[in-house]
């Protein structure tokens, strides 16, 4: 159900912003954590004229995003395939792209015995000289006690402090790992917010996340992964549109669902799929209303107990499509 | 990088004051020791611990400090810390959970690995040098003349004995997660290795050969230095780093 090129996306190759891979794989012993991986995304042209996007990299906990994350940037070799960030191959241990990119870890284990502005310099090593002076600015702003040390920090502090040195660097791409986790709800606001205005700014923004409902408001894009697997890859607009348009309908315990699936699948433009006494209808277009009222006039389709349309967040979406749990 | 020099010149700083605090007992007490020699001989259990005692009746005060600061200072407290630095170089960055963001820094990864090995080595090194520098100095307060230069190349030796032990240790921080078994285990090793010293029939098996006492008496009898001992062992330093290397550039983190 990938669509192979989402809408809006810029299609030069190796042009700036862009974050692209091909058959990327990683094996861990027996288990394939990423499948070949297909990635091409960059910045979208917005009305103002200005380029930059924010991905949501998407799925359950275990499905890859991390491993896959680690391999865009070079922390996990792949065992297979190719990436380039930015225009800047892949190759060797990923210095050079990550020189382009900067990335704030999931994980947050940090150097407790440093200063927050200690640990913010140590952080951006590498980086340009300004950076420093950038970041320490934001952490500022974030309310960050930067003479303190980290280790009296809280979890979602430290993941501030992180935000700080990933966000403060002139680079074209961002690669965030589970960026609001741990955050409480103005907070996370308050960085979301922030990751719009950066990618109005013209920087591409890779934000990975486990919660769909925290994210889908700011991405531009979404790329979902199960299972080490894309399974969708589509703009959000296009996503917030499919999910008006799916139809669910719950039947009687006992109710004969091969003919509810009959039934469906002889519908022009639908997909049905079924769950136990349940049935999920994804229209390709139309208005779901008229098609739910002539679906409920139709003799050879059970009488269903419920019937609902239009109100389904994303995370049910996929739910409903794909049957992925955890998002 | 200053976090990495900070914490090298604080363990540097350590272990130098634990060794000189060593090697100033030892030297103050070399007036006793050279009033009593012969009970000692009576009273030295084998023949190895005979030797000892032998070398210092022929060598002096020189002797006596080579084997109390290189051959018990060095070998104890400079193998603790050579297994104690290198095990938690990479393992302990793992175990903490912070090799994620050491790696994600736009640094390569031979460098970051080169930069902890030479700091490591740096810490290990700089005490042997340091104390061994404030010899002539201490035996001053015992009415002993001795050179400075002796002491400084057997500092040397010393050093590149233990970096072969380093480098051992390093690079099996390298393949691991876990500091804790890898410096357990090597210091295992290393008491085992003295025990094979120890004892006549097995000494040769031991790696304490590497660094004698017969080693650093020499230096004190040629003022040169024994490359047939050292070059082995700078070799397999630089075969463990190479693996090290190999090992790191393929790690997960």
């Amino acid at each position: 159900m990938c669509s192979a090129h989402p809408v809006g996306i810029l299609r030069e190759a190796a042009s700036p912003g862009h974050v692209e891979s091909r058959g990327l794989t990683r094996r861990f012993g027996r288990t394939i954590a990423v499948h070949p991986f297909d990635l091409d995304l960059g910045p979208i042209e917005g009305r103002d004229g200005k380029a930059g996007a924010i991905i949501g990299l998407l799925g359950p906990n275990g499905s890859g995003k991390s491993t896959l994350l680690r391999m865009l940037l070079g922390l996990v070799r792949p065992d297979a395939g190719s990436a380039r960030i930015d225009g800047v191959a892949l190759e060797g241990d990923g210095t050079a792209v990550r020189r382009r990119a900067t990335y704030a870890p999931g994980e947050i284990a940090m150097l407790g015995e440093m200063k927050g502005a200690e640990h913010l310099g140590w952080l951006l090593r590498g980086r340009e000289r300004d950076a420093s002076a950038r970041a320490t600015a934001l952490a500022v702003e974030l309310g960050l006690p930067l003479d303190a040390r980290v280790r009296t920090y809280s979890h979602g502090m430290k993941r501030q402090l992180l935000l700080a040195a990933a966000l403060a660097p002139r680079v074209r791409v961002r690669i965030l790992d589970e960026a609001t986790e741990g955050l409480d709800p103005s907070r996370r606001g308050e960085i979301l917010r922030r990751l719009r205005e950066d990618a109005a700014g013209g920087t591409t923004i890779l934000l990975s996340s486990h919660h769909l409902g925290e994210v889908d408001r700011v991405c531009d894009v979404i790329v979902f992964m199960n299972q080490g697997r894309k399974i969708a890859q589509e703009s959000a607009l296009s996503l917030a549109e499919r999910a008006r348009r799916l139809v669910r309908l719950g039947f009687e315990e006992g109710a004969d669902m091969r003919a509810v699936e009959a039934f469906f699948a002889r519908q022009a433009g639908a997909r049905v799929r079924i769950e136990g006494s349940r049935a999920s209808v994804a229209l390709e277009d139309g208005d779901p209303a008229a098609f739910l009222a002539r679906a409920l006039e139709a003799r050879e389709l059970p009488r269903p107990r419920a019937a609902q349309y239009g109100e389904l967040s994303l995370a049910e979406l996929y739910r409903e499509i794909y049957g992925v749990e955890g998002c | 990088m200053g976090r990495e020099i900070r914490i090298c010149l604080v363990r540097a700083l350590a272990a130098s004051l634990v060794l000189e605090a060593m090697l100033a007992a030892a030297i103050l007490f070399w007036p006793d020791f050279q009033a009593n020699i012969p009970a000692i001989l009576k009273m030295v259990p084998g023949k190895i611990m005979g030797g000892f005692v032998d070398a210092i009746v022929r060598g002096g005060a020189s002797s006596y400090v080579v084997l109390q600061h290189f051959f018990k200072g060095c070998h104890m407290i400079g193998g603790a810390t050579a297994i104690l630095f290198a095990s938690g170089a990479i393992a302990g960055e793992s175990h903490r959970g912070t090799m994620e963001i050491w790696l994600a820094r736009p640094v390569t990864r031979r460098r970051l690995l080169l930069e902890r090995y030479a700091l490591g080595a740096a810490a290990v090194a700089i005490p042997i040098f340091a104390t061994s520098a404030t010899i002539p100095w201490l035996c001053g307060f015992v009415r002993e003349k001795v050179d400075l230069a002796p002491f400084l190349l057997g500092s040397a030796h010393e050093s590149i004995f233990l970096l072969a032990l380093y480098s051992l240790t390093f690079l099996f921080s390298a393949l691991s997660s876990r500091p804790g078994p890898i410096a357990f285990g090597m210091m295992m090793f290393l008491a085992l290795q003295f025990a094979f010293y120890l004892v006549m029939e097995a000494t040769h098996a031991s790696i304490f050969r590497f660094a004698d006492l017969e080693d650093f008496l020499a230096i004190l009898a040629t003022g040169g230095l024994e490359w047939r001992v050292l070059l082995p062992l700078l070799l397999f330093s630089g075969a463990c780093l190479y693996a090290s290397l190999r090992v790191f550039a393929r790690r997960v983190p």
